[in-house]
């Protein structure tokens, strides 16, 4: 099987930044924290918790009335990252051709989950005694893929990936499969999530790794690796990478703005919720056997590190273990400490940080380190601001799910093949 | 509330078109609304108008003709009603 090299071409991030990769991406190397105090006043009781909110977000400017009045919150995102990164890869939405050799891999957590909460209320809480005739199609978990495969003519395969916070690693990764492997030639892949309605937000405090507000305030909370961290910040948000067959977009006279080189997947088939380190370590093993690279060939990790206590220390111990005696020369961030969980999409979100930080020589730092807990050091931690000039080639993105599903994507900039 | 008035009303929330544009020769086509959609208007039209459409309820071309088939439902709702109304004869 001939294997083709995977370029990337397009960036589309929903954030309170907007729906630009670089936008995004440049907030987050001035180390700007998006987390802000949330509170939703429902029945029984009020919950309040430290997230991150779109607030700015608008559908019906971005998507238009037919389609956002007909759309679950998340599948807008969806859909706003993905007409982002197909203008940013040179496509035209008005173009109306349906494409046979693109798709589309989405990964999602909660899928359609706020409207699907909704109906619940209105028959159980409102006495309500059916439901909009569309709740079946904009609660459906393949909602997004659909929506995006349809609005870009999308006529390849329309997957969805559900893996907890791995689904859009796992999308991006089994979408770069299909590139690489001839499949298609331009696939759409990335992820979405809205884990910000009432239940959601109430489960997750249930859960109790929820970072609490303390007397940093909300946007100092969130600190992966530290000593005091409290756990993680729920946020919402999509993002979307274009992967295309390297020589269809040098054909096209695209941008490459990077390059997915190699992808790991496998279950630590042990605990719901203890991450287990032999999984992690074969996952990125997996991703640098796929890209046939080494340990000492990767110059930045981006890691999953959510801030709770046991899942960074585990991380960090996987990443020891890889790196062995080069692993306290290798620079590592958690930018979850700016931008939140994004849950489903926290994969694609981070990939975009890490594609753009081997563009731009521009390491983005965690936020919130000023201490870093012993059982997390190890590795060289990015503090006190993004590390540039580094002239890291390569990189890595993990992705720890619940459940026990590991993604790790890894990346190398465009021009250092 | 008259029909056109609910129908531009939800037409408007749903496709953001200007309710004035719309009118009894409008059609369905026009609007873009295909099947899934005219579902959404039916619902919208039997909750506002306590109507009940039956599956064999033709299907309108026009906003004239979805507006006919209310006022048909809404007078049969109201001969039902009054004939309900009438004491039935006791036989002893």
């Amino acid at each position: 099987m001939t294997r083709h090299r995977v370029a990337v071409t397009g960036l589309g991030a929903v954030s309170p930044a907007g729906v630009s990769g670089e936008e995004f991406f440049a907030r987050m190397l001035a180390g700007e924290s998006f987390v802000r105090l949330h509170t939703i006043d429902e029945q029984p009781k009020a919950v309040t918790q430290p997230v991150v909110r779109c607030d700015g977000f608008d559908p019906d400017a971005l998507l238009g009335r037919p389609i956002s009045s007909a759309t679950d919150r998340s599948v807008q995102m969806a859909l706003a990252a993905c007409f982002e990164a197909w203008k940013c890869a040179g496509f035209e939405r008005s173009e109306r051709v349906v494409r046979p050799e693109f798709g589309v891999a989405w990964g999602s957590a909660l899928g359609s989950h706020t409207t699907i909460e909704r109906g619940y209320k209105e028959m159980w809480q409102n006495g309500r005694e059916r439901l909009p005739p569309m709740s079946v199609v904009i609660g459906m978990s393949n909602a997004a893929a659909s929506q995006i495969s349809i609005q870009l003519g999308l006529a390849n395969a329309s997957l969805t990936y559900v893996a907890a916070c791995a689904s859009a690693a796992s999308a991006i990764g089994e979408a770069y499969k299909r590139v690489r492997n001839g499949e298609a030639k331009l696939m759409v892949a990335g992820g979405g999530d809205v884990p910000l309605s009432y239940a959601t937000m109430k489960a997750w405090e249930a859960l109790r790794v929820v970072a609490l507000p303390d007397e940093t305030g909300a946007a100092g909370c969130c600190r992966p690796f530290h000593p005091g961290r409290s756990g993680l910040v729920l946020g919402e948000g999509a993002a979307t990478l274009i992967l295309e067959e390297w020589e269809h977009a040098q054909a096209r006279g695209a941008t490459i703005l990077g390059e997915l080189i190699g992808y790991g997947t496998c279950s630590d088939a042990s605990h719901l919720v203890r991450p287990d380190p032999i999984g992690q370590v074969r996952a990125m093993r997996m991703a640098l056997d796929d890209a046939g690279l080494g340990p000492d060939d990767v110059d930045y990790v981006n890691a999953h590190g959510t801030a709770t206590i046991e899942g960074d220390a585990i991380e960090v111990a996987s990443l020891c273990e890889l790196f062995g005696a080069r692993a306290a020369q290798v620079p590592v961030s958690a930018t979850k400490s700016m931008h939140g969980h994004l849950m489903g999409a926290a994969g694609a979100i981070e990939a975009i940080a890490t594609v753009l930080a081997l563009r731009h020589d521009a390491l983005p730092p965690t936020l919130n380190l000023d201490t870093v807990d012993p059982a997390c050091a190890g590795v060289r931690h990015i503090v006190g601001g993004p590390l540039r000039d580094s002239g890291a080639r390569v990189a890595l993105s993990n992705s720890f799910a619940f459940g026990g599903s590991n993604a790790v994507l890894a990346f190398r900039k465009a021009d250092a093949a | 509330m008259d029909i056109l008035t609910v129908i531009r009303e939800f037409l408007h929330d749903r496709l953001g078109v200007d309710p004035e544009a719309i009118t009894p020769e409008t059609t369905l086509v026009e609007l873009k609304i295909d099947s899934l959609m005219l579902v959404e208007l039916i619902f919208e039209c039997e909750e506002k108008f306590n109507v009940t459409f039956d599956r064999d309820t033709p299907t309108p071309a026009t906003i004239g003709d979805m507006i006919g088939i209310v006022e048909s439902f809404i007078v049969d709702a109201k001969a039902k009603s009054s004939t309900a109304a009438v004491p039935t004869p006791q036989q002893d």
